[in-house]
């Protein structure tokens, strides 16, 4: 009897056990990209991250998910990355532009870090890339306990590397054919964006020099101007409404990217 | 009620019945066709990504040749394994249990002679620092995750066709148009995990 008590006790447990392995992937109530469960970050240094994040995907529906995490719960940190980007759906589900950063501070065992590429990023941030960013980028500013810097200058790489890519004017063309709203002023303006986003990349190619900051391209500082009737934000604002984040895309994720340890 | 309006009441019945009948199967049918399709469609992916790592190891083993000329052995394991690895295929339409078999083992023989080349690496620290060596390690790496989840992907559309097809009335259609059980890619002990690469 107590043996049957015990046995059904365990069954519980491992039931519980099961639901919470499955439940770290499963879509927050909440969608956000800064996803902070290992407490690294101060309040203010989230809200610069999200910032940065939300507008960046607002403007080229390209999406960049922070997740640090004290316990990989047993998953090579690539891998828990790949299937946390794959079931949240970082990143468009067109273009398939998502980029998960999952982090898991240094204590008894070694920190980790990755950075996973959605299947449309792939191109565009090679793996080679991804390591490079993270050896050059990451792992010196985290062994020097500067896990703030550390991520925000790889982002910056990563917004320049893809940013030419994906703009709010091809997103939105391929998602509504024929919108009217806008008139000509609007067509003018996807017009410009697509001419200097081809210049751009053009001129400024695609390879990565680590060490240089990027300045903002030709095409970007016109867009701005193009758009500074909207709010003054900064950067174009295609999206009406607030600020906020307007949740995940839907993208996909293959497995590429790269991992370091420090 | 008379004679005539019962006997209408009952074929109007019949005809709802086999209507309803009717796109319930070509629903299944339909159903079981695209799951069919997906399949296919990710075992290319798996080939894809496998045909990715065979296409780094010549630039691997012509950078690792650099540093550990006298290597000779490793170097020919790992490309006799490669050539052996990019000669199995499957056609979509035979993805049966035995060529998934040939097609793992093919590939498992390069897994090994990598893991040999990355025994010999270590003792090459100035290769280990090179940059374009470490280049190509993270593109082995990732390549490893894609495998990973291409397999993952590949054998979790193959389990949603086969809890399909195997429902009541599916069971019945699938056995009337021919839809069978498919394989499984299996892998072979502990590597349903990424292999960790390092060297």
């Amino acid at each position: 009897m107590k043996k049957l008590f015990l046995l059904s006790i365990v069954a519980l447990f491992s039931s519980f056990l099961v639901s919470a392995q499955t439940d770290i992937f499963s879509k927050p109530a909440k969608e956000q990209l800064v996803v902070d469960q290992a407490g690294v970050f101060t309040e203010q240094e989230i809200t610069q991250l999200k910032e940065k994040l939300h507008q960046f995907s607002k403007e080229t529906s390209t999406q960049v998910l922070i997740y640090t995490t004290p316990d990989l719960q047993g998953y090579d940190v690539g891998d828990f990355a790949q299937r946390l980007g794959q079931s949240w759906g970082i990143g468009s589900k067109e273009f398939d532009n998502g980029i998960v950063i999952v982090f898991k501070p240094k204590n008894s065992e070694p920190g980790r870090i990755t950075i996973q590429t959605g299947y449309g990023i792939e191109p565009l941030i090679p793996d080679a890339v991804a390591n490079q960013i993270i050896d050059n980028e990451m792992i010196p500013e985290f062994k020097n306990g500067n896990v703030f810097n550390g991520f925000n200058k790889a982002i910056d790489v990563c917004i320049s590397l893809t940013k030419g890519e994906f703009t709010a004017a091809n997103y939105e063309s391929k998602i509504k054919k024929s919108e009217n709203i806008g008139g000509a002023v609007f067509i003018l303006i996807i017009f410009l964006i697509t001419v200097f986003s081809l210049i751009g990349k053009s001129r400024t190619g695609r390879h990565y020099n680590a060490g240089t900051k990027s300045n903002l391209p030709l095409w970007a500082a016109l867009f701005m101007l193009g758009s500074g009737s909207h709010r003054g934000s900064g950067f174009g604002d295609f999206s009406s409404g607030s600020g906020s984040f307007g949740g995940f895309g839907g993208g996909s994720f293959g497995g590429g990217g790269a991992s370091g340890s420090w | 009620m008379t004679q005539q309006q019962k006997k209408w009441i009952i074929i109007g019945v019949i005809v709802l019945v086999v209507i309803f009948l009717i796109s319930g199967v070509k629903n299944s049918y339909n159903k079981m066709a695209t799951m069919d399709e997906q399949i296919t469609g990710n075992w290319s992916q798996v080939e894809n990504v496998y045909q990715r790592r065979a296409d780094l190891i010549p630039n691997l083993v012509n950078t690792v040749k650099g540093y550990a000329a006298h290597e000779n052995q490793t170097f020919t394991e790992i490309v006799e394994a490669r050539a052996k690895a990019t000669s199995v295929n499957i056609t979509p339409d035979k993805l049966d249990a035995q060529s998934l078999q040939e097609f793992q083992s093919a590939q498992e023989g390069l897994s090994s002679a990598l893991g040999r080349l990355m025994v010999v690496v270590e003792n090459y620290p100035d290769l280990k620092a090179n940059q374009n060596f470490r280049d190509l390690q993270a593109q082995l790496e990732g390549t490893e995750n894609r495998i990973t989840v291409e397999r993952r992907n590949f054998n979790e559309s193959v389990q949603a066709y086969n809890a399909f097809i195997r429902m009541f009335p599916k069971n019945i259609y699938a056995m009337i148009f021919g839809f069978e059980k498919r394989d499984y890619f299996k892998s072979l002990e502990g590597s349903e995990k990424a292999p960790e690469v390092k060297f």
